[in-house]
């Protein structure tokens, strides 16, 4: 039997395959149909419903049982994470799997354009070490994301020790996977 | 660090979250409406094979203790599991009463990928050969017998009609 326990890990694997399979567009597909449209239609419901408090109720349950350690700020105009410790990516370092090369990609590849659907943009950036931020907006509003420390004060993970890394992914008013620069 | 745990892949919590079985049985849909039958066994052959080759060693080494060890295990880190793992003279047999993600699945309104319980066939197959052992599954759809014997010990082929539709 294929388990939850060890999901992240052949759940990472998997987008290996699929990549060998079909390519980078076979991956992509796979997250649009698999996991937005079907597994995580529960996440549409309430988020294309209920806008940004359907995202407090989806966030709240899953980081809740995924045993995130994270922290969420939110207003009726923006819905804000603050990943300290993907507890997703964390299980792939602390197991030295990395079978796809680029796994926090995933994220944006089924939230994005459940987003899009939603009429929100993602202000979004990775590290791969595990830390990561998102705000999102309603795609009419054309406020810049917030700068280190003015939105979720001490808990912005922009301020910690560990943000730095050699490798930053940025995600700038996006709904695709695709749409990013990466930063030294 | 030592790794004690028969699992080959471990978390820092105990138990799993039982929603990413709504990706599990996702997946499984994707790849069969794609690439068909044949592509999903491929799939599940090659993650056993493959991504579970750890286990397959640990087999290969620890022989049907360390079949049983890893089931035991195995079943309680997934949520809502109930099993009962027997390690017997020339295999160990897994009877699952509460299979956790058909449990889950229906619980959340999902519909199932009706060869859902094959999996536990094909993978687990996959996992066992090279430890020299074979798998036989039969019931599903709930609850099922998982059956891993020592290849000299079994002659029958597993017969696919013994597992269920899922639903």
């Amino acid at each position: 039997m294929i388990g939850c326990y060890d999901f992240c890990g052949h759940y990472e694997w998997t987008f290996g395959w699929l990549e060998q399979l079909g390519g980078h567009e076979l991956v992509r597909d796979y997250w649009l149909e698999a996991i937005s449209e079907d597994s995580q239609r529960h996440a549409a419901d309430l988020i294309v419903n209920q806008g940004i408090e359907g995202m407090r109720k989806y966030w709240q349950h899953t980081l809740e049982e995924e045993a995130a350690d994270h922290v969420m700020t939110s207003t009726d105009e923006v819905y804000r994470i603050d990943m300290h410790q993907c507890p997703s990516k964390g299980f792939l370092i602390k197991n030295g799997l990395d079978q796809y090369h680029d796994y926090c990609d995933h994220c944006m590849g089924w939230i994005g354009p459940l987003m899009k659907k939603a009429g929100f943009v993602v202000d979004h950036e990775h590290n791969h070490c595990g830390q990561c931020w998102w705000e999102i907006r309603a795609t009419d509003d054309l406020t810049p994301p917030s700068q280190p420390g003015n939105l979720s004060g001490k808990s912005d993970v922009r301020l910690m020790p560990n943000w730095k890394s050699n490798l930053t992914d940025h995600y700038d008013r996006a709904t695709d996977p695709d749409d990013k620069t990466t930063l030294p | 660090m030592i790794h004690t745990s028969p699992l080959p892949y471990t978390d820092t919590k105990p138990v799993g979250a039982a929603d990413f079985y709504t990706a599990i049985n996702a997946t499984f849909r994707f790849i069969i409406n794609r690439f068909g039958r044949d592509g999903l066994l491929r799939y599940w052959q090659q993650l056993g094979s493959r991504y579970y080759a750890p286990v397959s060693q640990q087999w290969s080494k620890g022989g049907l203790q360390s079949v049983a060890d890893y089931w035991r295990a195995f079943f309680d880190a997934e949520p809502g599991a109930e099993a009962e793992v027997s390690l017997l003279a020339n295999e160990v047999c897994v009877r699952v009463t509460t299979c956790p993600a058909i449990q889950h699945l229906r619980a959340q309104g999902r519909e199932i990928v009706p060869t859902f319980c094959q999996q536990c066939y094909f993978v687990s197959e996959a996992m066992a050969e090279p430890a020299g052992l074979t798998v036989r599954v039969k019931g599903g759809n709930g609850s099922c017998v998982q059956r891993f014997i020592k290849r000299s010990a079994c002659s029958e082929a597993q017969n696919m009609e013994d597992i269920a539709s899922a639903s």
